[in-house]
């Protein structure tokens, strides 16, 4: 075919194309939610009394942490393209087998995290073995096995909780390392910056990601797409895990219904975080900073509205009218990034 | 060039019902053998009662199956629905027709409102519907403070114990109703046609002029307004405005379609199938509490029955697919 | 009378002009031929005239009206009526439903009237001799009267211009012939009947008037194809006389082979396939759409069963079940034809796509490996295939055509492969990168790395391989000697395809 000039391989006309990546950091949802989180902290710090105090700052921070760890826990599902409709069952599934461990079988807490974070592990690689062996869409197979993971955590606890943890695991949870800094904050900063690194300089990492963006190509190239896949999964159930054992130290006691009926409670807080950072749902690219920011962005936003005395089944409503806001500016801008050929 | 012909047994494999059908006899069978208290006319009352509720809602999600997508929000416009509905009654005093009609309103306009953008943004119909349920849950909750309203008409409170005759419950009819016009809506009507073009095809479809975006709204308003007639039933037979109402329908309502032969990608739907997938549930959950074992295996065993008729479905599928393939290289 | 007439139109993509001044005629009641080769502007142009992309410049007319269609529903509903490479039924729906699915019923409500809407579907039934009954399941036809179905589709919904792509491509002759025979009767009652076909006998057999596409140009605009002979429009659909052939045959090489198939049957319908690639030699595997060869490359690769045969590299006998295992123990490399869909990652950038086959190689003990590490061995590979890009972490995407292709191959040649398997190198890239490519091939096997180059490009195979194989039906039908010489060359290759048909 002719080509407009072929000693010039980047046609006229499309300077948009050599954006800086100044440019390119301004447009990018990191950015703008960054500047969204400090306007609003700086909205909420003058007109809400209380809003600055260091129990505030403390709460905030400790369920910004749990948060963050929930949202990257379907992230890293959602590189692939698929999804994890059973983080919540997995999550509170380890965190029994937590409480169970230390209360009944007098594991001491520095045995028990690991086995547990595994344990979590494992349930994300009975996801991804059956997704990947079945060929089906992990949207049905997850659906079942969140059935089924909290159906068999259900029958086996009786429904009750672990309340006699070790004194540790409440102390863990209760801790400032800083003043006002809780070291469940600090985990998930720290997993932040290990998955950071994971996906930038790993070659399992780099993997999921060519294989979330483009199975075929990844495949053709030499990636085995299948084990990769099996991997994220395993990846979500151990961050899932993770998640299940700081809730627990926050409340203290490994209590069953921790996320709700079937753990469906986590799902929004799973999906929002990501999504607001940027995260593509169709899979390919992923923003480890952005889940933080936006996990940050959701708790301010929950916790100005709780002192502006908006009830708190409100604030239900207005999470999900954010995961929509979301979702509705995520395809407005790649619209407008991909008609400027910025994309 | 002539087409390819069938064996019986072929055709009967291609069905979507029989299968179903076949183990809720097969079920019901052995377990009143076992346990003959299980054909008692309460229990049947209790079963069916059940059965009746359960069918509705999975016919709400089974519309949205049929297109290739997936209603999370069901229980929750259900939920929302039902609490509207006690709540204007005892709050305000609406007569009883008013209110029904005001909550079914309700119910097709959240469906159709998450119906309009799925179909204007073309963004998954998974993550819109999250946002709707927990919008729609949490206006639910904030009406209610998740407390439940009491004040269920009488009439409304009688119509939920009643049996037509022995012991099939009056909760038969709308059920019976909305299976019927199911039915008529996916095999005779045209919107139903061309819910289930875009399920299979939907290039083909968009080639053939179909509306793509008038029949996924559509689609997700059938949706509501099935979620809002369950969730109305469900109030009838609990005698109260419950806000938990809806919360644990995800699950079922998709075990139901999927043991009844729909493929999720859209496309292939049965009605009678989905009713027999139903049965098999309600026996399944039944049968469990007359032995006395523990409820909470309820719960696995839906997965398990997910699990399992995915991989039939599966194995249907590719042994379809092998035939074709044949009938075409002929 | 004048049915269809594209005048003047030009369409660019981002960095291709894919058709410059391209202008058609198409009769009523007439079978106008629109040829090309791969990448020509065949498929631009029928998606500019059924509304599915905007011309920049020029006009289209049906029937003597000015139209811009905004996509192809309104072309359909404007009597334009088009049927597709691919089938674009509801298998499930029956023939009568399928044909009539926009008319079901007046509202979203409306019953279906099923008895008379198969009696309206079998009029156009009736209409193509096609003996099945209207309530018969699409998914029980065969691919040939899946294919009537839909022009009965277009044909219900009154379009007097038909336009057909491929229509042969999955077509046993015996169907052809049935299709044919319908096509001139559509074209003696008055309809206008565009026919894109690669089969040359067909398009003489059934053809009136033939568009020739070359490189996004018309090199005929709607000439009567009684005065043009068979080698007429293959010289203007190659236009040989621009492209000379210059080099000269290399010698033979003797060298063990590096890949060697023997009797080899695959999954995907090869049978009795043998066939060897030595160090240093570039092996051609011609044959038209639909023969076999990318399958086969995908089959060596792994990605189909092996059901027969031996395959041995460097001798020795190997089952090769992944691509990861191809690359990883036996250094073969596969460059696809489909680069958007299977060679690269578009939305990654040029350094992920170039880095992608050595990030196993390159991992330190941890698995972890740095741009920079992966840089330093992309890096002179790009530099060597003189990719023009602003920078190594430039989203792919948004290079030209053939700086994509280059990265396409940049990422074998960075994981040192020996046997790199190459699919249609040039579809979609300009002239330049094309003769830059052949140059890479060439010079790659001079460094001793084995070639197996699959190509529809006639002028491009008898440019770069050393020896041909032809493929037909997923079957080696045998091996031309490549001398350079294109009428001998190409006239034996032909003649091999064609003893089927003769035979």
């Amino acid at each position: 075919m002719a080509h407009a000039g072929a000693d010039n391989p980047i046609p006229p006309g499309s300077a948009p194309r050599r954006m800086s990546s100044g440019m390119r950091l301004l447009l990018g949802n990191e950015f703008g939610l960054a500047v969204l989180i400090l306007l609003t902290v700086a909205v909420f710090a003058l007109t809400l009394d209380g809003f600055t105090s260091p129990f505030s700052i403390y709460t905030i921070g400790r369920q910004i942490g749990i948060d963050t760890m929930i949202g990257l826990a379907m992230m890293a599902v959602i590189v692939t393209g698929g999804l994890d409709l059973s983080v919540g069952a997995i999550g509170v599934c380890s965190a029994m087998l937590f409480g169970w461990l230390m209360q009944v079988m007098g594991v001491p807490v520095p045995v028990a995290v690991p086995v547990a974070v595994l344990f979590g592990a494992s349930l994300g690689f009975v996801n991804g073995f059956t997704v990947v062996m079945s060929g089906v869409h992990s949207f049905i197979i997850t659906l079942a096995s969140m059935s089924i993971f909290f159906g068999v955590m259900i029958f086996l606890t009786r429904a009750a909780a672990f309340n006699g943890l070790p004194p540790q695991v409440q102390a863990f949870g209760k801790m400032r390392v800083l003043p006002g800094i809780s070291p469940l904050l600090l985990i998930a900063v720290a997993v932040c910056a290990a998955l950071v690194v994971f996906y930038r300089y790993s070659t399992l990492g780099r993997q999921m990601l060519a294989a979330g963006a483009n199975a075929r190509a990844a495949e053709l190239s030499g990636i085995r797409t299948g084990r990769v896949i099996v991997a994220c999964h395993m990846l979500t159930g151990l961050l899932a895990a993770i998640a299940g054992l700081m809730v627990t130290a926050r409340t203290g006691a490994a209590v069953p219904s921790m996320a709700g009926q079937l753990g469906q409670d986590w799902l929004l807080p799973a999906f929002l975080a990501p999504v607001l950072g940027g995260t593509l749902l169709s899979g390919g690219r992923v923003s480890v900073i952005g889940t933080l920011l936006g996990a940050t962005f959701i708790n301010i936003m929950t916790s100005g509205l709780l002192l502006m005395r908006v009830g708190e089944f409100w604030i239900l409503a207005f999470l999900g009218v954010m995961l929509l806001i979301a979702v509705l500016a995520d395809r407005t801008r790649q619209v407008f990034l991909t008609s400027r050929g910025m994309i | 060039m002539a087409a390819t012909r069938d064996s019986a047994l072929t055709r009967a494999f291609d069905n979507d019902w029989i299968g179903p059908g076949l183990v809720s006899l097969i079920a019901v069978v052995a377990i009143s053998l076992a346990q003959p208290a299980f054909l008692s006319p309460f229990n049947i009352f209790v079963l069916m009662s059940a059965i009746s509720v359960n069918m509705v809602i999975a016919l709400g999600q089974l519309v949205i199956i049929g297109l290739g997508q997936m209603n999370l929000a069901l229980g929750s416009i259900g939920g929302l629905v039902a609490i509207s509905f006690v709540g204007v009654i005892e709050r305000y005093g609406i007569p009883v027709p008013l209110a029904l009609a005001f909550a079914l309103g309700i119910g097709i306009a959240a469906g159709m409102s998450g119906g309009y953008i799925i179909a204007r943004t073309m963004i998954s119909a998974f993550i819109i519907t999250l946002a709707g349920l927990q919008i729609f849950k949490g206006i639910n909750l904030g009406i209610t403070e998740a407390q439940p309203f009491y004040g269920v008409p009488e009439a409304v409170k009688a119509f939920g114990q009643a049996s037509v005759i022995g012991p099939l419950p009056w909760l038969m009819v709308p059920m019976m109703i909305c299976s019927v016009a199911m039915w008529y809506l996916f095999n005779r009507m045209r919107i139903g046609r061309h819910i289930l073009a875009m399920g299979s095809n939907p290039h083909a479809a968009e080639l053939s002029g179909i509306d793509a975006n008038a029949t996924i709204i559509w689609a997700h308003g059938i949706s509501g307004l099935l979620a809002a007639i369950a969730g109305l039933m469900l109030v009838a037979r609990l005698q109260i405005g419950q806000p938990t109402i809806g919360d644990d329908w995800l699950i079922s309502s998709f075990a139901a379609p999927v043991i009844g032969g729909a493929v999720l990608t859209g496309g292939r739907v049965s009605v009678a199938g989905t009713f027999f997938g139903v049965v098999i549930i309600a026996i399944i959950t039944q049968g469990l509490v007359m032995f006395n074992i523990d409820p909470f295996v309820v719960q696995i065993v839906l997965g398990a029955l997910i699990l399992w008729a995915v991989a039939v479905n599966r194995l249907r599928e590719m042994r379809i697919a092998r035939v074709q393939a044949r009938g075409a290289g002929a | 009378m004048t049915a269809l007439q594209v005048s003047h139109v030009s369409k660019s993509f981002p960095g291709v002009r894919a058709l410059q001044d391209v202008s058609m005629t198409m009769t009523a009641g007439s079978v106008h031929a629109l040829l090309g080769e791969n990448g020509a502007g065949k498929s631009t142009l029928i998606k500019i005239v059924t509304g599915i992309c905007k011309p920049d410049s020029g006009t289209v007319s049906l029937n003597g009206a000015a139209v811009r269609f905004a996509n192809p529903r309104q072309a359909a509903a404007g009597g334009l009526g088009v049927v597709h490479q691919e089938r674009n039924l509801v298998t499930r729906f029956s023939v009568g439903e399928n044909i009539l699915l926009d008319r079901l019923g007046k509202r979203a409500l409306s019953l279906v009237d099923y008895t008379s809407l198969h009696r309206e579907a079998e009029k156009w039934l009736k209409l193509l001799d096609l003996d099945v009954d209207p309530r018969t399941i699409v998914s029980r036809l065969s691919v040939a009267q899946m294919q009537l179905v839909e022009i009965g589709k277009a044909l219900s919904l009154q379009s007097r211009v038909l336009l057909l792509d491929e229509p042969t491509a999955s077509l046993t002759p015996n169907e052809s012939t049935v299709l044919f025979r319908i096509l001139r009767r559509l074209r003696d009652d008055g309809v206008a009947i565009g026919f894109v076909s690669h089969k040359l006998e067909e398009v003489f057999d059934i053809c009136d008037r033939v568009t020739v596409l070359r490189d996004g140009r018309n090199a005929c605009d709607s000439a009567g194809l009684s005065q043009l002979s068979r080698d007429d429009v293959v010289r203007m659909m190659i236009g040989r006389a621009e492209r000379i052939t210059t080099r000269a045959p290399r010698p033979k090489t003797d060298a063990a082979p590096y890949l060697e198939l023997r009797g080899y049957a695959s999954g995907a319908g090869h049978r009795d396939i043998s066939l060897t690639v030595r160090p240093g030699e570039i092996v051609g595997l011609y044959g038209l759409v639909g023969a076999g060869r990318s399958e086969l490359a995908r089959a060596i690769l792994g990605l189909s069963k092996q059901i027969a045969g031996e395959v041995r590299v460097l001798g020795r006998a190997v089952h090769i079940s992944s691509v990861a295992q191809a690359l990883h123990d036996h250094g073969i490399g596969y460059v696809s034809e489909d680069r958007k869909a299977e060679g690269l990652i578009l939305m990654h950038s040029v350094l992920a796509n170039g880095g992608i086959t050595i990030w196993r190689k390159l991992a330190n003990a941890l698995g972890l490996l740095r741009d920079t590490t992966i840089a330093a061995r992309v890096g002179p590979v790009l530099r060597r295939l003189e990719v023009k890009t602003p920078s190594v972490h430039q989203i792919i995407g948004n290079l030209s055509g053939g700086n994509q292709q280059k990265v396409s191959v940049a990422k074998w040649l960075a994981a040192g492969v020996r046997l790199l398997i190459i699919d249609e190198p040039s579809v979609g890239i300009d002239i330049k990168t094309k003769a830059y490519l052949h140059d890479l091939i060439h010079e790659l096997a001079e460094q001793g790395t084995a070639i197996l180059l699959i190509t529809s490009d006639m002028p491009e195979m008898i440019d770069v391989a050393d020896r041909i194989l032809v493929m037909d039906g997923y079957r080696i039908k045998g091996e031309v000697e490549n001398d350079r010489s294109y009428d001998p060359v190409s006239r034996a290759i032909m003649g091999l395809i064609h003893e089927k048909a003769a035979a």
